[in-house]
């Protein structure tokens, strides 16, 4: 080819933008099968796709008023608080008063359609048929091998509408698995704000700001309320192993109602609290979080970070009730059989805060702490941890913990055991009536 | 068991072939058998029709070669009535200056071979050796069920006897399979042959009825998988009356086993009762129960519209849904009033199986025009006169033409009813380059385009062999990993159709050993 013969790049470029098929929004509104909002997808203009941004949730500038430290942390994509004033403080305000957090960043999908229960029945490991309206419940979800790809929350807002709210993002499988389904599955996590107020004084706070009879909403279970004007489905939940709710209301609305309750309730001791204080009490509540204490079987590179439901939650068993359901054949048929390794709960020995990850058993490599953190309520170091599971019962396990002094690094060994139940859990959490006073 | 009007032992869902032998083998089993059928004709992709009153064409499949000799002894098809017009037909590579090729069968024509293709007659003669050998290698895979993926013993021992098999037919059988199984048979025959239409010939009949070229990896082994289904089978045959009469036979069969055929019977959903499979439930709202369901229909519709998504797993079901890709093949029906003249083909072949895919180069570029949506200008067809040995299928003198297209594509730039009678031309103006004469013939036709096939016989995406005959999706991988022993995860539901093992073709043979995989499991479960 000659070079004149060659076709200058402005033409070329001309006839490629006319040959570009014209994007048609096939979307037929009969068809009641999954599918995502296009623009969800739509690239913004100049940026690359795999450029990352910076998102802030909907109370950024209500947090970043608040904020004392000007300590932020990434979560999910979100800027978020990781301390408003000083963990202690906000620690003593959770469990003696109440605190505040901005859980917005949280992954939420909108499931509805007449095959909704069908679909989540077939979803979830656990059962979800006997969930009734207003009701929510925890889930497991795992792939075809029984190994577990998340866990969430699961509300079921009216008959065939329901919201799973989860740590991580599972568009992808819940789409796929949508296949043969007349359901939708929608990603809301942009237009729908979450509140926690949790603690001793969260049910007498939301009682003092007009909703009658909070009091005898059950754990696990939700109801409309409005909170300065504000329609807000409340639900009584929370991980933080004692009383609370958490608030879930539009993303416009989500800036007044943390107004409201902080003008309310500051006099009686509410403190607003950033994710460092949330990773503490979820800690000593003894609850996993995906992708830190256990890996997504898609996101396990190594086959043996996946681990089966039983090894995370203990307590997990096939309900009888329970039919057909993603990674059930295998599960059925690793019946019997112990997970090679087990998420535990460990207290560490030592009266300071201690940074440490590997655990041994007699000298040898046992396992991973996954989350470590110190307990003011146990008094001692706290975490999770991922062991084999031959060294979750055996006397002499230990942690190699690092101190810090001045420059030096002091390498000590800390004896560790296993707890049996978690570092803090009060039956306020569960009492009903839910006590106005503390 | 109570015996009321709607409760039965089993139900197959369609009666199409596959699915009338698995009944007729239940049947032999003692079971009462209800056979569903959407249309208002039984006979599937395997029925006869009349294009108009008088002549009477195959549907769809025009030959049967692949149809085993147990499954006819032990239905006793002969005994009801089953009879051959035509036995050992010989293929014929139509050439466009008359030199046509038959690809030989014996010794004698092997000779007339070697004469007109000097240089190409060692090489075929290779080729047909190792492709005997290598069918004879697999072809003891295609009769069985294949193994339990699970089980790491029973692969082990699949291993073992192919292994074993390779060693007692020589030490490169083998090696030599292995180096078949991701080659092209395009790659292979221009190698191996110089004749372009003897290598047109042999590359159609490697990719009849795939969306694949000539030149896609893979094709080499199809050549092989085909040639094993054929030894499983007598030869290629004609049945007397068409493929319809075969269908008669095994209505007559299942009936006079005290089973049922009901007609215009389209089922909505498969009925589960506590987790299993009860019957099915008609589009008119009628239950019919049994605690065994057979499907001879598409696997995915199956699974995922009749029996529900909450019958399988996610990953189940992205297997099945994956990529289905539609059938590529179309088949037209000519009733003519004279036999055509083929230029130079001797009168006494003018019954054989006519291949008109004089080169590679053509084979290869209808699969590309087909991948494109496009139509060629140079279909490559097989065609087949069934009234030469069975004159009974048109008036005296008269004659009909079954021609299958392959490479037609599914969706069609400008879609088909614009190009349909363009399309018909271009089938007819190919078939006129080597029979001149036979527009003026022709009195009626019937043209049936991928879409048509699935609108008029209920293929699902007009595909004959419900899912392509792909290294990927044969054995237990057919018509999904985890499905390959016709069982579902819906307890007393099983797969019966072309979908499963060992594949397409009027062969019974998923039909057969589906229902014996239900009979022995229901067995042991007792």
């Amino acid at each position: 080819m000659t070079p004149d013969s060659f076709p200058r790049p402005e033409e070329q470029q001309s006839e490629t933008l006319h040959e570009e098929a014209v994007p048609v929004n096939s979307v037929d509104p009969a068809d009641e099968r999954a599918e995502v909002d296009p623009s969800l997808f739509e690239e913004e203009s100049g940026e690359p796709p795999f450029a990352r941004a910076v998102r802030t949730t909907p109370l950024h500038l209500e947090t970043a008023a608040e904020s004392r430290t000007n300590l932020w942390t990434a979560w999910n994509g979100y800027t978020v608080p990781q301390i408003f004033t000083d963990l202690g403080d906000e620690y003593r305000a959770l469990r003696g008063a109440a605190a505040l957090m901005d859980l917005s960043p949280l992954v939420k999908y909108r499931i509805s359609g007449r095959d909704a229960l069908a679909y989540l029945e077939r979803l979830c490991a656990v059962p979800v048929g006997s969930l009734e309206v207003d009701r929510l419940r925890h889930v497991i979800f795992c792939e075809g091998s029984g190994m577990v790809l998340g866990d969430g929350l699961l509300f079921r807002l009216a008959a065939d509408d329901y919201r799973l709210v989860t740590e991580e993002t599972h568009l992808a499988w819940l789409i796929d698995s949508a296949e043969g389904f007349r359901v939708r599955v929608e990603d809301v996590s942009a237009t729908l704000a979450v509140l926690a107020l949790q603690g001793p004084l969260s049910a007498f706070l939301l009682a003092e700001l007009g909703c009658d009879d909070i009091e005898t909403l059950d754990p696990f279970a939700a109801r409309w309320i409005s909170i300065g004007g504000m329609p807000v489905y409340a639900s009584r939940s929370g991980a933080t192993g004692d009383l609370g709710y958490e608030l879930w209301c539009d993303a416009e609305d989500a800036p007044h109602v943390w107004r409201t309750l902080l003008g309310k309730g500051a006099t009686f001791g509410l403190r607003p609290a950033g994710f460092a204080l949330r990773e503490l009490a979820r800690l000593e509540a003894g609850h996993p979080r995906a992708g830190v204490d256990y890996l997504s079987a898609f996101a396990a590179i190594d086959p043996a970070d996946a681990l089966p439901p039983a090894a995370i939650w203990p307590g997990f068993t096939i309900a009888p009730s329970k039919g057909l359901f993603n990674g059930g054949s295998a599960l059925r048929a690793m019946h019997g059989t112990e997970p090679a390794r087990r998420l535990v709960r460990l207290a560490v020995g030592g009266l300071e805060p201690a940074r440490f990850a590997s655990v041994s058993l007699n000298g040898e490599p046992a396992g991973l702490a996954t989350t470590t953190g110190f307990s003011p309520a146990l008094g001692a170091n706290i975490a999770l941890a991922v062991l084999a599971n031959g060294a979750v019962g055996a006397a002499g396990l230990s942690v190699l913990a690092e101190r810090r002094e001045g420059l030096s690094v002091v390498e000590t060994r800390l004896p560790a055991q296993v707890l049996l139940g978690p570092a803090f859990s009060h039956r306020r959490r569960l009492a009903v009536p839910a006590g106005l006073r503390p | 068991m109570s015996r009321s009007g709607n409760t039965f032992d089993a139900i197959v869902i369609g009666a199409g072939h596959n699915g009338l032998v698995a009944a007729a083998r239940l049947t032999r089993a003692g079971r009462r058998v209800l056979v569903l059928e959407a249309r208002d004709a039984a006979g599937g992709a395997s029925a006869t029709s009349e294009i108009v009153p008088g002549y009477a064409a195959p549907a769809i499949a025009h030959l049967v070669d692949a149809f085993p000799k147990r499954i006819e002894r032990a239905l006793k098809l002969a005994r009801h009535g089953l009879r051959y017009a035509a036995r050992d037909i010989p293929s014929v590579a139509l050439d466009p200056d008359g030199g046509h090729v038959l690809l030989p069968r014996n010794r004698r024509e092997f000779s007339r071979f070697a004469k007109r293709l000097p240089r190409d007659a060692e090489a075929y003669r290779d080729y047909a050796d190792e492709l005997h050998t290598q069918a004879a290698l697999i072809a003891p895979l295609l009769g069985d069920m294949p193994p339990d993926l699970r089980e790491p013993e029973a692969l082990r021992k699949f291993f073992r006897r192919l292994i074993w098999r390779g060693e007692i037919s020589g030490g490169s059988a083998l090696q030599n399979l292995m180096r078949r199984l991701p080659e092209s048979i395009g790659d292979r025959l221009d190698a191996d042959f110089e004749s372009p239409l003897l290598k047109g010939a042999i590359a159609f009949d490697a990719t009849l009825g795939g969306a694949e070229g000539p030149y896609a990896p893979g094709t080499s082994f199809r050549a092989v998988w085909r040639e094993a289904l054929r030894t499983q089978g007598q030869g290629l045959r004609q049945i007397a009356g068409g493929p319809g009469a075969l269908i008669q036979v095994l209505i007559e069969i299942v009936s006079a086993g005290g089973g049922e055929l009901r007609l215009n019977a389209a089922v909505a959903r498969v009925f589960i009762e506590n987790g299993v499979a009860a019957g099915i439930e008609l589009l008119d709202g009628t239950l019919l129960r049994a605690p065994l369901v057979l499907s001879a229909i598409n696997p995915r519709v199956t699974l995922l519209e009749l029996a529900g998504a909450q019958c399988v797993e996610t990953h189940q079901a992205l297997e099945l849904s994956r990529a289905p890709r539609p059938g590529t093949t179309a088949k037209l029906n000519l009733a003519l009033e004279r036999a055509p003249l083929f230029t130079g083909l001797a009168a006494e072949l003018h019954g054989a199986r006519l291949l008109i895919a004089p080169s590679l180069q053509e084979v290869d570029e209808a699969a590309a025009a087909c991948n494109e949506g496009r139509l060629t200008s140079a279909p490559v067809l097989e065609l087949h006169m069934p009234s030469v040995a069975d004159p009974a299928l048109a008036p005296e003198g008269h004659h009909i033409l079954s021609v299958i297209v392959h490479s037609a594509p599914h969706e069609v730039e400008g879609g088909w009813p614009m190009q349909r009678e363009g399309f018909v031309q271009k089938v007819v103006r190919r078939i006129a380059s080597f029979a001149p004469g036979i527009e003026e013939a022709m009195i009626a036709g019937e043209i049936l385009t991928p879409p048509d096939i699935e609108l008029k016989y209920g293929l699902a995406g007009g595909d004959w062999h419900q899912g392509d005959l792909r290294l990927d999706r044969l054995l237990a991988f057919r018509p999904a990993p985890g499905f390959g022993r016709y069982e579902t995860p819906l307890a007393g539901l099983y797969l019966c159709g072309a979908g499963s093992h060992p594949g397409g073709g009027v062969t019974g043979l998923p039909g057969w050993i589906a229902a014996g995989a239900a009979i022995d499991k229901m067995e042991a479960g007792r």
